[in-house]
């Protein structure tokens, strides 16, 4: 576990000065300092869009900061790309596998690995001896001859941790290894990575487990919204204090909790629009969402918080009609309102002039046709309507969707969404990317719509967002690995819901 | 003021990328004219002398070579237009003559009006026919229909040729080609004293609807969706985009297939191997110069027309070999992209 301070007098494996890394007005890392020290395991945690993964592919060469330094093993440098990383001796292992499926696992590893082969293009000999020699230091259990596509998750990620250990190898990065991994295999893992450690390789857990990196890591760093928060040795802090950091103090956000004990009553009664029991969605292997149980009610806003990856997507599209359950029943409203995570992809068509995009959610209604013919003067109509209703800043209905700000693109998705969801609202991550004032602008134009109307509609909140979860949602559920943990209304903190999110306060959700 | 002006930059950019391809397109020919010891002027004064120097050349060679070319570009957009990269034209062109040409020449007792209408649908059924084994094998395996389509293609011309060998063969059976189809089956000359056949107006016709179609109904909106953005056309719950994709294709494939039969039933009275020279490769050209709109694609077509018909009488009168309208017509595709690219880049460069 101390492996660090054994190597207390050498230079550190990794060294961030001050990196900063900026995708458009994006801050993605904001004047991050970040130091491995050559044998430790560094958890480097932070909820999604934290600047994690960013973090990591900086160090990878696969990102350059646009301020501050990188050093590696004591060194200034410059890294143009991942080779030059590689060269310096820093190796990533990638969230998504960048194995080649027909290929063995021994081509695999000897495909980028510079002594594996013969001028001519044969294995050199005896290097599958040391391919082997090597797996069986590592203690990872791997089949060489098993091709890649064959193989299960945990397989290829042992392969690919392979793959990056086989030359002389001073920093280890795994963006997210548990994410896809059974408990079982993340203690494998752990063992592996502690393994790796002890060898000198200064190893970068990064994930969003507490659990997992309290249990290997001897020094973690937190990241919040691209600032480091808090940094040190894991044993000088709990559970929970890494949670509070991950996720923001809780400043005064109960305001409404009031409200709802005061309301709740009145709702036990209110319609169903939506609801879904024992819902199984996903890939048959492993599905995201393993059995989901829940009702959305008129004139409420279920908040559904969790960290991105957990089943999010599946849910809301199996409530937006679009996937269907394995098993388990769905009882979803036919062509809901649905404000879809990525509104530049799926919300909204690019190529499209604003009325099309408009068309998009309009075009098989009645109203809408002229005969066989779309009303293409009323939909125009109605896009000028939804743009003076929701303030976009747009030159008009023929302006193409791609040239709106993130901001305008959100904007009109929500009044198109709102202005044709009379029952249910499916409202993915909705003010993400968005400045200050236009996400205050959307979460207003959310709470209007639950409350209005006749009758109100439901309206699904699906946010890792805890702030906006705790502002805005009535009834809060937390997604967990494919289950739904409920929030009773004394835990409305973010620290008790930052427990649950983060899966290390199992206990939380039982009581 | 400025707000017109980019109002008006707007309106005329689809316009102006083909107009600056076809330019620049003609200035690296007329420079490689140069250097090969022709004059460029008198080459593209050949040029346009045999593509419109008369009505009767503008009617029975320039817009008799646009026919084929604006059906089949029709086909193509169409595909495009969803997304579905149908390279298989050629194929279906094939596919449609031969349906049409079996069916006429086995049933020479039918009425004109009976005739017409079974040819013709028979000529499109066969070039769906051709276009459904890309299809199945996109939604059944997931094969990349770029490669399934062009590999479709030999297998027509294959199949032409052992037809028109054997089976189809005429009662002669002295070249290679089958029976002239029944008087009933040909399409009549437009205009007397002309080549020009009502095939010209089966594809204008054509175009129109199509434009009608993607424009203004709900399901040729559903096909745009489709093609721009498959994951908003799912997310919109409305409609399920990979369905529009394969009635697209499939109708891709019946248009291509007319045009194949329209060609014999028009021009040549006979089906025989070399019916298309590419025509189903070309109109791949035709369809992306127009940008695959449906209106523009009768313009396009009309040009690709005009660069066949003026090459012939390049060679004759200019003494220029007609590969170098081949070698044009690759540049003028060559530039387009050049061009797209350029716009693209500059568009990226304001944001």
């Amino acid at each position: 576990m101390n492996a660090a301070d054994a190597h207390g007098d050498a230079p550190p494996a990794a060294r961030l000065a001050g990196v900063t890394k900026r995708f458009g007005a994006v801050v993605a890392l904001d004047r991050v300092c970040f130091e491995l020290a050559p044998g430790e395991i560094h958890g480097l945690l932070g909820e999604n869009g934290a600047g994690k993964t960013t973090l990591a592919r900086v160090l990878a060469g696969l990102l350059s900061p646009d301020e501050g330094q990188v050093e590696i093993a004591g060194t200034s440098v410059r890294l143009r790309n991942a080779a030059d990383a590689r060269r310096l001796g820093v190796a990533m292992v990638h969230q998504h596998f960048s194995l080649v499926p027909r290929f063995t696992g021994f081509e695999n590893v000897a495909l980028f690995n510079e002594g594996a082969w013969t001028p001519r293009g044969r294995a050199t000999p005896g290097y599958r001896a040391h391919v082997e020699a090597r797996a069986a230091e590592l203690g990872l259990a791997v089949d060489l001859d098993m091709r890649a596509d064959q193989m299960s998750v945990g397989q290829r990620q042992r392969i690919e941790i392979l793959k990056a250990l086989m030359s002389e190898t001073r920093v280890l990065l795994l963006d997210e290894p548990t994410a896809v991994l059974a408990p079982k295999e993340v203690e494998r893992l752990l063992a592996v990575l502690r393994r790796v450690a002890r060898s000198g390789t200064g190893v970068v857990l990064v994930a969003h487990k507490l659990d997992e990196v309290l249990s290997a890591a001897g020094r973690v760093t937190v990241l919040r919204r691209g600032k480091q928060v808090l940094a040190g040795p894991a044993r000088d802090f709990s559970a929970r204090e890494l949670a509070v950091a991950m996720v923001g103090e809780p400043v005064g956000r109960d305001r409404f909790s009031d409200k709802i004990s005061l309301e709740s009553d009145g709702r036990e009664s209110a319609d169903v629009v939506a609801s879904l029991t024992d819902v199984v969605a996903g890939s048959p292997e492993a599905p995201s969402l393993r059995g989901v149980t829940l009702a959305a009610r008129r004139g409420e806003i279920l908040g559904v918080a969790g960290v991105e990856g957990n089943g999010q997507r599946e849910l809301a599209a199996v409530l937006a009609g679009v996937l269907q359950p394995l098993s388990g029943v769905a009882r979803v409203p036919s062509k809901p309102g649905w404000m879809p995570l990525d509104r530049g992809e799926e919300g909204l068509v690019g190529d499209f002039p604003l009325d099309e995009n408009v068309a998009l959610a309009l075009h098989d209604e009645p109203a809408f046709r002229r005969g066989p013919w779309l009303d293409w003067s009323g939909i125009k109509k109605r896009t000028k309507a939804l743009l003076a209703d929701a303030d976009v800043a747009a030159p008009g209905p023929e302006a193409f969707a791609a040239t709106l700000s993130g901001g305008n693109q959100q904007r009109l998705l929500v009044a198109r969404e709102l202005d044709r969801s009379k029952e249910l609202l499916i409202a993915e991550s909705p003010t993400r990317g968005l400045d200050v004032k236009a996400a205050r602008a959307v979460r207003r134009r959310l709470v209007e719509f639950a409350r209005n109307g006749e009758p109100p509609p439901a309206v699904v909140l699906i946010s890792p967002d805890l702030d906006e979860i705790l502002e805005l949602a009535d009834r809060i559920l937390v997604l967990v690995r494919g289950r739904l943990l409920p929030v009773g209304p004394s835990d409305r903190s973010a620290t008790a819901i930052g427990a649950l999110m983060l899966a290390a306060g199992d206990a939380v959700g039982r009581r | 003021m400025a707000q017109m002006g980019l109002r008006i930059a707007r309106a005329l950019q689809p316009v102006a990328q083909p107009v600056l391809a076809l330019a620049a397109t003609l200035a690296v020919a007329a420079a490689l004219l140069a250097l090969g010891g022709h004059s460029p002027a008198d080459a593209f004064g050949a040029l346009v002398q045999g593509a419109f120097g008369s009505w009767n050349r503008f009617l029975s060679f320039t817009l008799v070579q646009a026919t084929p070319l604006l059906l089949t570009g029709l086909a193509v957009a169409v595909a495009f237009r969803a997304g579905a990269w149908n390279i298989g034209a050629e194929g279906q062109l094939l596919a449609g003559a031969l349906a049409g040409v079996a069916l006429a020449i086995s049933w020479p007792e039918a009425s004109a009006l009976v005739l017409l209408a079974a040819t013709f649908a028979a000529a499109a059924a066969g070039g769906a026919a051709w276009a459904l084994v890309p299809i199945a094998m996109k939604t059944r395996m997931g094969v990349g229909e770029v490669i399934t389509t062009l590999l479709m293609n030999f297998v027509a011309l294959f199949l032409a040729q052992f037809l028109v060998q054997g089976p189809l063969r005429e009662s002669r059976g002295v070249f290679n080609m089958t029976d002239e189809i029944p008087a009933a089956a040909q399409l009549a000359p437009l205009f007397p004293g002309t080549r020009l056949h009502a095939g010209f107006l089966v594809g204008l016709l054509l175009a129109g609807g199509l434009w009608l179609y993607m424009s203004r109904t709900p399901g040729g909106f559903r096909v745009r969706v489709a093609g721009a953005s498959p994951r908003a056309a799912v997310a919109s719950g409305r409609f399920d985009p990979a369905r529009v994709v394969r009635w697209s294709f499939l109708a891709s494939g019946a248009i291509a297939g007319l045009a194949g039969w329209i060609q014999v039933a028009g021009v040549t009275g006979r089906m025989y191997e070399g019916l298309s020279p590419g025509w189903g490769y070309t109109a791949i050209a035709v369809a992306l110069l127009a940008r695959l709109h449906p209106g523009a694609i009768v313009i396009s077509a009309v040009v690709f027309g005009a660069l066949g018909a003026g090459g012939g009488a390049m060679q004759r009168d200019a003494g220029v070999p007609e590969a170098w309208v081949r070698g044009t017509e690759a540049l003028l595709i060559l530039a387009l992209l050049a061009v797209d690219r350029g716009f693209r880049a500059a568009s990226k460069g304001d944001s």
